[in-house]
C-alpha cells in the first residue's frame, strides 16, 4: 500500500476528519480542498485519499451517503459522525502537544 | 477500542461481508465519479480526451491496486480469504471423495473415542462441584495410618466447625443411604436414597433453592426436632410430578412424618460423582437413619461417619487451612488419646479429594493412554494420506508459487482443506461419542445393581464439545502443517518440469517410516492392552470364586425403615430365618452383612492379635469382615477347613467368637494353628475375641483380587438392622420369592423386600458382564488401532510403489523377475514393521505392568497374549505390504516407461 510519503504518519486523518467536521463532501471535493488549503507543502495523491476515507469509513469515525451533486450526478458524500468528533479532538490535541514539544526542542538548539 | 466503538463497526464489518457486491459496485462508482472530474478539468486545461484520462489514471496510481487496497480496509479480508479458500478446498476434496471419506472416518474413530474418554475422566476428575465457585470448596478428611481418607465423627465435626478461622463456612454430610420412602402413612415403604445434611449445607455451598427454602442453621441443633426435608430436582419431578403445592406436604421416612421444605434446583443434582440424592434431611434427624446401632452418633467422638467440606475465606491460602487443621487434630490426639491415636487430619482441593481418595483416576489413566494412542494413529494416517497427496499436487503448487503466491498463504490453503477434512471428522467423531456414552449409559443396570439413585456421570456436555472441538483443530494441524510445509517448500524448476519428479529426499521418506512405525507399535500396544484385559478376565471366570453361586436366592431388608428397635430388628431376624428354613423348597438359609462380589462395601474390623508385640506406631491392624449367622458357610458352600463354623449356642451372652480366613490364619500364626487362638477388638485393650474356625479363601470384592485377609463374626454378638436372606433352593430359586414374601408379610406387611433376585444375576452382572464393559471398550480400541494401522501401512506400499513405477518398470526391462521386485517392494514394509513391533512390545510391556499395578493381577508376564497378538498383528501387516507389492511386481515395463 502507498502511503503518503512526504506526510507525517497519520496526519492524513487528521487533516480529513478536520475537512469533513467544516461541512460534508464528496471524495473529489476532498481532493480540491486538500490541494487548496494545504498548497503544494502537503502533497497528497489521490491514489492514498480513497483508500484512507475507507479506512476512515470503517473504523466509524465518517459516515457515508449518496446524494445528488449540482449537476445531477450521484456522488458519495461523507460526513464526521459522532465517534469521528471524539477522535479528531483527540488527534488534534496530539498534534498540538507533539508540535509545540518539536518546536521547543528546534528553540533549544538554537539558544 | 471499546464495545462502544463497535457498536459502529460491526454493522459496517457486516455490511462488508454480507452486502460485497453492493459495496463493490459502490467503489466502482465511487471511483468512476472521481475518474470523470478529473477527465473534465484535464479537458478544461486543454489536453485531448485520451492525455486527460492517462492523467488522471496516472493521478490515480493504479485503480486496481487502490480498489484492493480498500478492499484490505475492510478488516474482513481474512474472512473472505478464508472463505475462499475454503470453497476451494471442498472443490479440491470434491475430486478425491474416497480419500476424503477416508480421512474423516479416521478423524472421527480418533476424536470420537478420545472425547468420549474425556467425557469419562471429566466427570471422575475434573468436572467442578455444581456450586457457584466451585474452586473454594475444599475436602476436610481424617487420616490414619491404613487410611489416608476417613471420616470425622459428629462431635469432632462440631469442633472443627467453631475453632477453624479459614473457612466461610464448614459442612458436613453422611453418604447416602437407602431411605424408606412413603407418601403417605398406610403405603410399604419403597428404597430411596437420602442424605442427611449439616443445617448450613446449601447455603455455605451457595446452593438456592428452586422451591421452597433450604434447612436453616438452627434446625440441625437439637436432636429429632425438625422433621424438615429438601427434595432432590430428579425425585421432585418423577415422585411428584414438578408439582409446587408439594410444599409444607407430609412424607414418611423410614416411618417418620417428615414435612417438606424446599426443592433443590436442577442446577444441583448434589455434591457426588454418581449418586444423586432424592432427598436431604438435616442432621439433627440421625436417630432416623442412623447405621451404626452400636454407636451413638451424637456423642462418640470415634462414630466416623461424615463427610466435612468447607469454603475458604476469600484470601485464605491452603497452606495455612492446612497448618490450622493439623494443629487442630494434635490437639485432638492429646485430648481424646483413646479414639485418636495417631491420628491426623488433611484439606485437600476437589482435584486432590478424586485423585487420592479412590481408584477412579487409575481407570482414567489407562484409558486417556489408550483414547490418546488411537487419536496418535489417526493423525499419522491421515497425515501421511495429506502428505501424499501433497505430493500428487507438486506441480499444482509449483505453479502457484511461480505466478506469485506468498507460500505463507499457499500453507492457509493447505490448512484450510485440513481444518475442513477435521471439522467434518470432529462432528462425526461427536456422533462417536455419543454413542459411547449413551452405549455407556444402556449398561447403567449392570454397573450399578441398586436401589439408589445413582448413575453413569457421563456426558456428551458443553466441556465435552469443546475438547472434541479442540481436538479437531489440533489435529488439523499436527496432520495439516508437516504436508503443507513440506508442499510448498518444493523446488520450482523440478516442480514445473514434469508431473513424475522424483527428488530423492531422504528426509521426506524418513518422516513417513516414522510414522507408519508408530502406528504398528501403537497399534500393537493396543491390542496387547485388550488382551490382556480378556484373558485375565477369563482367568478369573476359570478359577471360580471359591463358593456356589447357583440354587441361590438373595433377598435384602432394613428394618430401619420402620423404625425397629434394636430387640425387634433381632425377634425379626429370629422369627425370619426359623420360618424360612421350614419352607418347602429350602435346603438352607443364611443371613450376611455382605453379599459376596455384591455392590456394598465391605465392613472392617480393628484388631489387635493377642499376644502380638505391635510395632511402636501402630496400635491395631485391620481386615475386611461380614457379618453372619450360623447358616452362612453351609448355605453359600464355604468349607470350613479347620474348627468350626458359627453354632446358634453362640449367642450375645456366649464368649465372643469369630471365624478367620486361610489367609489370616497364616498372615498372623504362620506357624501354628489360628483356632483356639484370641484377636482383641479396636487395641490391646479390646474385648477378646475367640478364633473358632479357619475357612477357606474366596473372592469377596473382585473376581481379579488378591487373596485378601477376612474375618466372619455371628450375627448375634455383632447385631446389625440391614441384613439379607440367602436361601439355597433344590429348584428355581425364583419359586421361592412367593413363600418368602407371605413369611414377610405375616411379620410385618409393611416392610419392604430389597433387591430380590437370583444370586447368579448379581455374580452375572458383577463378575461377568460388567468387566465385559471395561474389556469391549479396551477391545474396541484395540481393533480401531489396528485398523487404522493396516489402512496406514497399506497406503504407504502403495504411495511408494506408484512413485517408483518407472524404476520399477526399467528394473523389469533390465531383467529384474518379479520375485525381485517383490522382495525389494516388501523389504521396506517389513523393516518398518519388524521395527514397529520391537518398539510395541516394549511399549505394551510396559503399559502390561501399569496395569498390572494399578487395576488387577493379572499374574505377571503374559506370554500367551504375544505369542497370539505378535504374529497376528505382523500376518496383518505383511498383508497390508505384500498387496501393493504384488502389483508392483506385475508392472509391465512398457505401460510403467509409459507413464506419464
Amino acid at each position: 500500500m502507498s502511503k503518503p510519503s512526504d506526510l507525517v504518519q497519520g496526519t492524513l486523518d487528521l487533516l480529513l476528519l478536520k475537512i469533513l467536521a467544516l461541512q460534508p463532501m464528496n471524495g473529489w471535493a476532498i481532493s480540491l480542498r486538500l490541494k487548496s488549503i494545504s498548497g503544494d507543502v502537503l502533497q497528497v495523491s489521490e491514489g492514498s485519499l480513497y483508500p484512507a476515507l475507507h479506512k476512515l469509513e470503517q473504523e466509524g469515525w465518517i459516515t457515508a451517503e449518496w446524494k445528488q451533486t449540482e449537476n445531477n450526478r450521484r456522488a458519495k458524500f461523507y460526513s464526521l459522525t459522532r465517534l469521528g468528533r471524539k477522535q479528531l479532538e483527540s488527534e488534534a490535541a496530539n498534534w498540538q502537544r507533539l508540535s509545540s514539544a518539536i518546536s521547543q526542542v528546534i528553540r533549544l538548539e538554537e539558544a | 477500542m471499546g464495545p462502544q466503538h463497535w457498536r459502529y463497526t460491526i454493522p459496517l464489518r457486516l455490511r462488508s461481508l454480507f452486502r460485497r457486491r453492493h459495496v463493490e459496485q459502490e467503489l466502482n462508482e465511487e471511483l468512476q465519479f472521481h475518474l470523470e472530474k478529473k477527465l473534465a478539468e484535464g479537458i478544461a486545461r486543454g489536453l485531448s480526451p485520451k492525455e486527460a484520462r492517462y492523467a488522471a489514471m496516472r493521478a490515480m496510481g493504479g485503480l486496481e491496486q487502490r480498489k484492493e487496497e480498500m478492499r484490505d480496509m475492510r478488516r474482513i479480508h481474512w474472512l473472505t480469504d478464508f472463505l475462499d479458500d475454503a470453497r476451494f478446498a471442498i472443490r479440491s476434496l470434491g475430486r478425491t471423495p474416497g480419500l476424503a471419506a477416508f480421512v474423516v472416518i479416521t478423524l472421527a474413530l480418533g476424536i470420537g473415542m478420545t472425547s468420549a474418554t474425556f467425557s469419562m475422566v471429566d466427570a471422575l476428575i475434573f468436572r467442578p462441584y455444581p456450586v457457584p465457585h466451585p474452586s473454594g470448596v475444599v475436602t476436610l478428611v481424617s487420616t490414619t495410618q491404613d487410611k489416608s481418607f476417613d471420616n470425622f465423627s459428629y462431635r469432632e465435626y462440631l469442633d472443627i466447625r467453631d475453632k477453624t478461622k479459614s473457612y466461610e463456612g464448614v459442612i458436613v454430610y453422611a453418604d447416602m443411604e437407602a431411605v424408606g420412602f412413603s407418601a403417605g402413612p398406610g403405603a410399604t415403604p419403597r428404597v430411596r436414597g437420602g442424605m442427611m445434611v449439616s443445617g448450613n449445607y446449601f447455603h455455605v455451598l451457595g446452593v438456592e433453592p428452586r422451591l421452597g427454602r433450604g434447612f436453616r442453621e438452627d434446625e440441625d441443633q437439637v436432636p429429632g426436632r425438625d422433621a424438615v426435608v429438601v427434595l432432590g430436582p430428579d425425585f421432585w419431578k418423577h415422585e411428584f410430578a414438578s408439582d409446587p403445592s408439594v410444599l409444607g406436604r407430609t412424607v414418611r421416612l423410614n416411618g417418620k412424618e417428615f414435612i417438606v421444605i424446599g426443592v433443590a434446583p436442577e442446577s444441583f443434582p448434589g455434591m457426588l460423582i454418581f449418586g444423586h440424592p432424592d432427598f436431604y434431611m438435616p442432621l439433627a434427624m440421625a436417630r432416623v437413619f442412623s447405621t451404626n446401632l452400636r454407636k451413638n452418633f451424637f456423642e462418640d467422638r470415634d462414630d466416623r461417619e461424615l463427610n466435612v467440606k468447607a469454603r475458604l475465606k476469600p484470601g485464605t491460602t491452603l497452606e495455612q487451612a492446612r497448618n490450622e487443621l493439623a494443629v487442630l487434630a494434635k490437639n485432638f490426639e492429646s485430648e481424646y488419646p483413646k479414639v485418636n491415636r495417631s491420628r491426623s487430619a488433611a484439606v485437600y482441593t476437589q482435584f486432590e479429594t478424586r485423585t487420592l481418595e479412590d481408584g477412579n483416576w487409575k481407570f482414567c489413566v489407562i484409558f486417556l493412554i489408550l483414547a490418546l494412542a488411537v487419536m496418535l494413529v489417526a493423525c499419522t494416517n491421515v497425515a501421511g494420506l495429506l502428505l501424499s497427496r501433497a505430493r500428487a499436487r507438486t506441480r499444482e503448487i509449483a505453479v502457484r508459487l511461480a505466478i506469485g503466491a506468498s507460500r505463507f498463504r499457499l500453507i492457509r490453503l493447505l490448512l484450510t482443506e485440513s481444518l475442513i477434512l477435521s471439522s467434518l471428522g470432529g462432528l462425526a467423531g461427536i456422533a462417536i461419542g455419543y454413542g459411547f456414552v449413551e452405549w455407556f449409559h444402556s449398561k447403567q443396570n449392570i454397573i450399578f445393581m441398586t436401589d439408589l439413585p445413582v448413575g453413569v456421570p457421563f456426558n456428551m456436555d458443553t466441556r465435552a464439545l469443546l475438547v472434541s472441538l479442540a481436538l479437531s483443530v489440533v489435529s488439523a494441524l499436527l496432520c495439516g502443517l508437516a504436508p503443507a510445509l513440506q508442499g510448498t517448500s518444493t523446488d520450482l524448476v523440478n516442480g514445473l518440469k514434469s508431473a513424475d519428479v522424483d527428488v530423492p529426499g531422504r528426509k521426506r521418506l524418513w518422516g513417513r517410516n516414522m510414522l507408519v512405525v508408530a502406528q504398528v507399535s501403537t497399534s500393537l500396544m493396543l491390542l496387547t492392552a485388550s488382551f490382556l484385559m480378556a484373558r485375565s478376565f477369563q482367568h478369573s471366570l476359570l478359577d471360580g470364586t471359591g463358593f456356589a453361586k447357583d440354587h441361590l436366592l438373595m433377598v435384602g431388608f432394613d428394618p430401619r425403615l420402620e423404625q425397629y428397635s434394636a430387640a425387634q430388628t433381632k425377634q425379626f431376624y429370629k422369627l425370619l430365618a426359623e420360618r424360612v428354613r421350614e419352607t418347602p423348597g429350602v435346603q438352607s438359609a443364611a443371613l450376611t452383612q455382605t453379599v459376596p462380589l455384591g455392590q456394598d462395601g465391605l465392613d472392617g474390623v480393628a484388631f489387635v492379635p493377642d499376644g502380638f508385640q505391635m510395632p511402636r506406631d501402630r496400635e491395631s491392624f485391620t481386615s475386611a469382615m461380614d457379618t453372619v449367622d450360623e447358616g452362612y458357610f453351609e448355605t453359600m458352600g464355604i468349607p470350613v477347613l479347620r474348627g468350626r463354623g458359627f453354632r446358634v449356642s453362640d449367642t450375645a451372652e456366649a464368649p465372643r467368637v469369630a471365624v478367620v480366613n486361610e489367609q489370616f490364619a497364616k498372615h498372623y500364626w504362620p506357624a501354628g494353628d489360628a483356632v483356639g487362638k484370641y484377636i482383641r477388638l479396636e487395641n490391646g485393650a479390646g474385648v477378646p475375641v475367640e478364633i473358632v474356625g479357619v475357612a477357606q479363601i474366596i473372592k469377596y470384592q473382585d473376581t481379579r483380587e488378591k487373596p485378601m485377609d477376612f474375618v466372619y463374626m455371628p450375627l448375634a454378638q455383632h447385631p446389625l438392622s440391614r441384613m439379607t436372606l440367602m436361601l439355597r433352593s433344590s429348584a428355581d430359586p425364583l419359586q421361592l420369592v412367593l413363600p418368602v414374601k407371605e413369611i414377610v408379610r405375616a411379620l410385618d406387611a409393611n416392610l419392604p423386600m430389597l433387591q430380590t433376585r437370583p444370586y447368579e444375576d448379581l455374580y452375572l452382572n458383577m463378575a461377568v458382564k460388567g468387566p465385559q464393559i471395561a474389556t469391549d471398550l479396551v477391545g474396541t480400541m484395540g481393533a480401531v488401532g489396528l485398523f487404522l494401522a493396516v489402512a496406514g501401512l497399506y497406503g504407504l506400499v502403495a504411495y511408494n510403489v506408484s512413485r517408483r513405477t518407472r524404476e520399477i518398470g526399467i528394473r523389469i526391462a533390465l531383467g529384474a523377475l518379479s520375485s525381485d521386485v517383490l522382495r525389494l517392494v516388501m523389504g521396506k514394509g517389513l523393516m518398518l514393521v519388524g521395527t514397529g513391533t520391537v518398539i510395541g512390545l516394549a511399549m505394551g510391556f510396559a503399559l502390561e505392568q501399569l496395569m498390572n499395578s494399578m487395576l488387577f493381577d493379572a499374574g505377571g508376564v503374559d506370554i500367551v497374549a504375544y505369542v497370539i497378538v505378535v504374529p497376528s498383528l505382523f500376518l496383518v501387516t505383511m498383508l497390508a505390504a505384500y498387496v501393493p507389492a504384488r502389483r508392483a511386481s506385475r508392472i509391465a515395463p512398457t505401460q510403467a516407461l509409459r507413464y506419464e
